[in-house]
């Protein structure tokens, strides 16, 4: 592994992004769209709210930071430019590494507005600390990178990309306990929710944020997010061989 | 006396599914030389160049760079600009040229800076290097593309088509500079369908349906015809002909 040229790569992708404008919008512009008809249309359910607060702001960064990757290294694989990183001395994790860090940066700028949101304009009270839900958002966009990138190597085209949403994203988005409780849904689907990623994360930063849980009890979450990001990244790293 | 041979191709063959691309070729490349490797499209061209940098293994037959089978570890000393720009359309030239010289290893911030320079400045790129790559024409961004297989100053040059779609008087400049690396050393190798790319070359391979059908420089290419005003378009024509037979 190489700092430097990790380094190269999450300042080009931190670059890249920077300069499209759209993707900035998206970025923050629509969490805050959606927070707010979410928000101010539980207003006066503040349990609902609590409840799916937390699971949006996972949502978003699995949401975006897919998106992001997944059409970012679509180009990279069509215009070539994965080809040409692969002919020169960086590795494949170094490639991964990069891309994880650049769109870390963008995640916690992303989870800071939603927070900064739901807590001044929405009035919701949070418990844990930012540095808990780093942690968490760091694994959630450690499993939306690889996702972003296994995906990318399905897919011909931007479009082709998207159409993976319904098949890879909502399921998790309906199943993992963002607006129905896990434990209410009919036994196929709990038992589903088992293999989603998302249903650790949206449950681990229930707790940071709305009981102010400790990490070190949330360890078993922890664990499986980590075991999520090992299986995609290897499963990722297999379509970077040359 | 003769120089040693930088590249060893001997009996390869690849295929892509049941479409054989390369099919026995051989050839070797010496030291200090342009080589060139002409035919037509689909003769298995860039296939080569790309399994010379690792991206594609061989189904038979050997293929040694520096006595070595192609690898990520000899990347240091091989600079490669494929057919495809592949370049980042939204950085400068400055911002790709550098983004590169890191892959290759340049960590040093301040001998980079000066290498990058260095070689925008050679492909004469120089009053556009902040300017996004997006805003330059096709042959600009060929040019960046050339920049980066050399910031890393290569000591083996794959070049794949590197003139397609430049005008006769870029296609000038750019020959201006293989010639100039090949003097001091540097082994060049450059793939082109082109006869106007081939009369610039030490030695040329013609190839058609992945083999060799002639290797040689471009006068003895030209005397085989038997014609002395022949030129290589003739002696192309000519080889294929024979091939045929």
């Amino acid at each position: 592994m190489s700092t430097d040229r990790v380094l190269a790569i999450t300042e080009r992708i931190i670059r890249q992004i920077l300069r499209d404008r759209r993707s900035i919008g998206l970025l923050i512009v629509g969490p805050l769209i959606v927070m707010s008809l979410v928000g101010f249309s539980l207003y006066d359910q503040r349990a609902i709210l609590d409840r799916v607060a937390p699971g949006l702001l996972a949502v978003f960064v699995l949401f975006f930071t897919f998106i992001l990757t997944g059409v970012g290294f679509l180009r990279e694989r069509a215009q070539g430019t994965l080809e040409r990183l692969q002919t020169t001395l960086v590795g494949s994790f170094d490639i991964m590494l990069g891309y994880m860090l650049g769109f870390l940066i963008f995640a916690i700028v992303q989870t800071v507005v939603i927070l900064a949101f739901t807590i001044f304009a929405l009035r919701i009270e949070y418990a844990g600390s930012l540095w808990e839900i780093g942690v968490v958002l760091l694994l959630v966009v450690t499993v939306a990178v690889s996702l972003g990138i296994f995906i990318s190597s399905f897919a011909n085209n931007e479009f082709q990309v998207v159409q993976f949403i319904p098949i890879v994203l909502a399921p998790q988005i309906f199943l993992s306990g963002v607006i129905i409780p896990v434990e209410q849904m009919p036994d196929l689907f709990e038992w589903l929710s088992v293999v989603l990623p998302l249903t650790y994360a949206v449950d681990a930063l229930r707790e940071i944020m709305l009981r102010g849980t400790d990490l070190t009890v949330l360890w078993g979450n922890l664990v499986a997010l980590t075991l999520f990001s090992i299986a995609l990244l290897a499963a990722a790293v297999a379509t970077l061989r040359r | 006396m003769q120089s040693p041979s930088v590249v060893e191709v001997n009996d390869l063959s690849f295929s892509y599914g049941a479409n054989q691309v390369l099919n026995g070729l051989s050839l070797s490349v010496m030291e200090g030389e342009i080589f060139g490797v002409l035919g037509a499209n689909g003769s298995g061209k860039t296939t080569l160049m790309r399994m010379m940098v690792g991206l594609l293994n061989r189904d038979g037959g050997t293929l040694a760079v520096y006595g070595e089978s192609p690898s990520p570890r000899q990347a240091g000393r091989v600079g490669y600009m494929p057919q495809l720009n592949a370049l980042y359309q939204e950085l400068s030239v400055r911002e790709n040229v550098d983004f590169f010289a890191r892959m290759y290893g340049m960590s040093d911030r301040r001998t980079r800076a000066r290498e990058v320079e260095d070689s925008i400045d050679l492909v004469g790129l120089m009053p556009r290097i902040d300017d996004q790559v997006l805003n330059l024409s096709g042959g600009m961004r060929q040019r960046v593309s050339l920049a980066i297989a050399l910031v890393h100053r290569p000591s083996l040059l794959l070049l794949d088509e590197p003139t397609v779609g430049l005008d006769p008087d870029l296609r000038f400049i750019f020959w201006g500079h293989f010639r100039r690396m090949a003097d001091s050393g540097t082994t060049i190798m450059i793939s082109s369908h082109t006869m106007d790319d081939a009369a610039h070359c030490d030695r040329l391979a013609f190839l058609r349906d992945g083999r060799v059908i002639a290797l040689d420089t471009p006068d003895a290419l030209r005397g085989a015809t038997g014609r002395s005003d022949a030129s290589l378009e003739d002696a192309f024509i000519h080889f294929l002909r024979m091939s045929d037979d």
